[in-house]
């Protein structure tokens, strides 16, 4: 039994990912915003366009729940190594 | 079943007509790289224990010319006495060859190439191809290091744990060659780990046997997939601080310097971030294969299956947050400190469970005490003693005295030998009828394990107390120190007993390599046990089966009701199985 | 998508259900999880030595040239795009149409590794390397009045290169791998509807080539 399923669409996401480039430029050299909210910015738009790359492009948001949890064990272990890393610093 | 036939692979088990070369040098039979990894390990092991040995004659008998000290060239040792410089690389060569060489590949690199598709009813690996090219780019991290050992100015000489600056610095190590030279082998066995990892975790979860769920797989397969998922995450951050080490080797980079801004630290806290992990690396497969081991040898099945299974994953879990207990007197923010003591101390938890529930599998058991069974028993015990050690060290106020002593030398020989290397030794004899259809001497099997335990625990256990003493590690002539001359006779003790146990270890090489050509042709189920390898031939073939059977219990039904023998196949069908159900592919 | 997938595209011997994804795509996705702990171990050590560093960083956009690199980004986004396409392509039932979006792809890629080796030369002729600031360069004379602070540039070096220089080597891997893909495999017809696995795993790991570098442009270009 064949069934079609519909792509997700690839060119608007290049689009919010172009969007989301030029906000990121916007940011880091025109507006007059304070480091330390510039640097959680970055950060959320920086994530945000990983997401729409992992979710859309590699397609794990229509894949099993359970190969999204094997690709995501990474990041908190990357995060507690950073963590413990720059505690180092503030004692 | 017209799934599982159209896609058991047309490849296997039929008539072999290929090369020598392909078949057993460049080979991606599972098996054989299998085997290829044993002997690339044992002769690793021989490398450190020759090492080793070395390290013993110097600190039983400073100053003194060695027995054969004269054969080495006057940059190791000034008329057969040992030099400094020559010590600190023997202890450094001699930990990076027994951690990564001997036994991370005696365990993952042997008994997860070997046992995983026998044990789970597959072919072969999910990528064979990518696992010869993880032989042999172990191989070649193996030629590097060993080389590594006769270049100008020697070998590396910061202790396996390589910390910065000493190993970074040329100028205040001494070695310049022999030190970049680790860190490219270390990069080299960094890949051969991944590709494994990545192999055994994608046939574990894909490639199983109709009904082999994954509470029916052995406590081996399990302790073996864990294991993976641990090198896989942690073995990439060593090859990262490997590659920041070379560049600050070669490059003049300034990561791990801190006249350039750079931290000294930070290389322990990626080193251990990676060796905590490892350490679980050195012990979980050995566990696992105990489990087997001690559950075919009490004939009944394992005490508290399940709960097995969820200390392995707690172990493993845990050990991502423990790491900075190798770190209690680096100078480390004491706050990050304590809630490492914390976490591990909990980690006792699980692997004391995983004890009671060994005993427990032993209790009122047929104990049948052959070989592997007497080994197994023997790294219950030794490993008891080697965690018990371990809790000393937990906690951070007892650590700041006992770190980089030979407690800490007498704690970890506990778990790597008595723990590790013991498993390994029950594994060997248990699985080389399949691997090479013959059986090797049981008796001499006996002896071995005895002699071994008793110059074993004559070895190390004193080194808990010279360590409680204030013995330091790593130092070449413990004599400079007036608080330490008393202890300098059970330093020879220890060295006399060591170089006993050396001696021992040549019963087992004998057996092993003598009964390869002359051990008894073995039978398809010599231990009676329910594996789905002992289903298949002495040794087994290539390909494995024709068609992959069917599982229909868990293995560890030995002593079943309503059965004659005192096992039950795992594929064996009884009038009471039903057929396992197929679960439906994607998209149906 | 169709469905049309025959025994390559479906795992082995379904005993349950599992992560429901055949072996090279499971492996794939394996492999890139290792490779998430690689980059952590640069990636975190860039962070924790910045956080923990005795002085100012370099203020972005002196050293390296934003315009380029931005371009680059842009460059490497777009690829990531076509080779995505590549993928619809093939699961849609043409060939040609997937042969033109993966040599689009490796093109693309293979631009961003050109500019990418072209800013190291620009850089190291300026006095830029992993060790630093070379002296008596033209970046020297920046450290000298004040505009690049002395006591960081050495961590900016090392941290910089390994860093780009790692995701360039796996970058020029993916060009490779997809050059293999393309004149192997591809030309001769040997992906077709019902395999195409070649195409899904490379082009997983070009996504995630991707994807470190939209981190990394972010936290090393502009921050």
């Amino acid at each position: 039994m064949e069934t079609t399923h519909k792509h997700p669409p690839y060119l608007l996401i290049w689009l919010y990912l172009a969007i989301l480039t030029v906000a990121e430029l916007a940011l880091a050299f025109e507006l007059p915003i304070s480091r330390n909210m510039k640097l959680l910015l970055l950060l959320f738009l920086a994530v945000w366009k990983a997401l729409l790359v992992a979710m859309f492009f590699m397609h794990l948001k229509f894949e099993r729940w359970n190969l999204r949890i094997l690709a995501i064990i990474p990041v908190p272990l990357a995060l507690i190594f950073i963590a413990a890393g720059m505690s180092e610093h503030i004692w | 079943m017209s799934t599982v036939a159209a896609t058991a692979h047309a490849v296997h088990a039929h008539h072999d007509d290929r090369s020598f070369v392909r078949k057993y040098v460049f080979s991606t039979d599972h098996k054989i790289i299998g085997i290829q990894f044993l002997f690339l390990s044992l002769f690793s092991l021989l490398v450190g224990g020759v090492l080793a040995m070395q390290i013993r004659w110097q600190e039983g008998f400073p100053g003194q010319p060695m027995p054969g000290g004269k054969l080495l060239p006057e940059t190791m040792a000034s008329g057969g006495v040992l030099l400094p410089e020559y010590y600190i690389e023997l202890v450094t060569m001699h930990g990076t060859f027994m951690v990564f060489f001997a036994i991370m590949l005696l365990l993952v690199g042997v008994y997860a190439n070997f046992l995983i598709p026998l044990k789970l009813g597959a072919h072969d690996m999910a990528f064979p191809r990518i696992n010869m090219a993880s032989f042999w780019s172990a191989f070649v991290a193996g030629i590097l290091m060993f080389a590594s050992m006769f270049v100008p100015e020697g070998a590396a000489r910061a202790g396996w744990t390589m910390y910065t600056p000493l190993s970074a610095r040329h100028d205040l190590s001494g070695s310049s060659l022999g030190q970049e030279l680790w860190s490219i082998s270390i990069i080299f066995f960094g890949l051969s780990s991944v590709l494994g990892s990545l192999n055994y975790i994608s046939t574990v979860i894909n490639n199983r046997a109709p009904g082999m769920t994954w509470f029916r797989m052995p406590l081996s397969v399990w302790a073996l997939f864990i294991t993976a998922i641990l090198g896989l995450l942690a073995v990439p951050v060593l090859a990262g601080a490997a590659i920041m080490l070379l560049f600050e080797q070669i490059l003049g980079t300034h990561f791990f310097d801190p006249g350039a801004g750079g931290q000294a630290l930070l290389w322990q806290h990626l080193f251990w971030f990676f060796g905590h992990p490892e350490v679980y690396i050195l012990i979980l497969p050995a566990m696992g294969m105990v489990s087997d081991l001690v559950a075919n040898g009490s004939r009944k099945p394992i005490f508290g299956y399940h709960s097995m299974v969820f200390a392995i994953c707690g172990i493993a879990f845990l050990g991502w947050i423990v790491w900075g207990h190798h770190m209690f007197v680096s100078g480390m923010n004491p706050t990050l400190g304590s809630t490492f003591m914390v976490s591990t101390l909990l980690i006792a938890v699980p692997s004391a469970i995983k004890v009671f529930n060994w005993m427990g599998t032993m209790w009122r058991g047929n104990i049948q005490f052959h070989t592997p069974m007497l080994n197994a028993i023997g790294f219950v015990a030794m490993f008891t003693i080697g965690g018990l050690s371990g809790i000393f060290m937990a906690a951070t106020p007892l650590d700041m005295f006992i770190h980089d002593t030979y407690f800490i030398v007498a704690h970890l020989h506990y778990v790597l030998f008595g723990g590790s290397l013991f498993a390994i030794f029950g594994a060997i004899p248990y699985w080389y009828p399949k691997m090479f259809g013959r059986l090797m001497s049981d008796r001499w099997g006996k002896v071995h394990f005895y002699l071994t335990f008793l110059f074993y625990n004559l070895t190390f256990f004193p080194m808990h107390i010279t360590g409680m003493a204030g013995h330091m590690r790593r130092i070449y002539d413990p004599t400079v120190y007036d608080f330490l001359k008393p202890y300098q006779p059970m330093n020879e003790f220890i060295s006399i007993s060591a170089f006993l146990l050396f001696a021992t270890q040549i019963i087992f090489f004998v057996n092993f390599w003598w009964s390869l050509f002359k051990g008894e042709k073995a039978p398809l189920n010599p231990w009676h046990d329910n594996g789905l390898e002992w289903t298949l031939p002495s040794p087994a073939p290539h390909g494995n089966w024709e068609t992959p059977p069917t599982v229909y219990r868990g293995p560890y039904e030995f002593s079943a009701p309503g059965v004659s023998e005192d096992y039950l196949p795992q594929n064996r069908k009884l009038p009471t199985d039903r057929e396992p159900a197929l679960a439906p592919a994607h998209g149906d | 998508m169709t469905h049309a997938m025959a025994s390559a595209m479906r795992p082995p011997f379904p005993a349950e259900r599992g992560v429901d994804v055949y072996n090279k795509k499971l492996g794939m996705w394996v492999f890139l999880a290792s490779e998430v702990m690689f980059f952590a171990a640069l990636i975190g050590s860039y962070v924790i030595l910045r956080f923990g560093a005795p002085g100012e960083w370099a203020r972005p956009g002196i050293v390296l040239n934003i315009k380029i690199t931005a371009f680059n980004t842009f460059l490497l986004i777009c690829s990531s795009v076509s080779m995505v396409k590549a993928y619809a392509a093939i699961s849609d039932g043409d060939p040609r149409k997937m042969r033109f979006w993966l040599l689009m792809t490796i093109i693309g890629g293979a631009m961003f590794v050109g500019i990418q080796v072209y800013e190291y030369f620009h850089l190291v002729e300026h006095g830029f390397t992993p060790a630093g600031v070379r002296e008596g360069s033209e970046l020297a004379e920046l450290v000298k009045d004040g505009t690049l602070p002395a006591a960081t540039m050495g961590l900016y070096g090392s941290t910089f290169f390994t860093m780009t220089g790692f995701h360039g080597f796996h970058v020029t891997c993916g060009v490779i791998s997809m050059a293999y893909l393309y004149f192997v495999k591809a030309l001769p017809g040997k992906i077709t509807p019902q395999d195409y696995a070649g195409i899904e795993v490379v082009g997983l790991y070009w996504h995630f080539v991707d994807l470190v570098w939209i981190i990394l442009f972010t936290i090393v270009y502009l921050i």
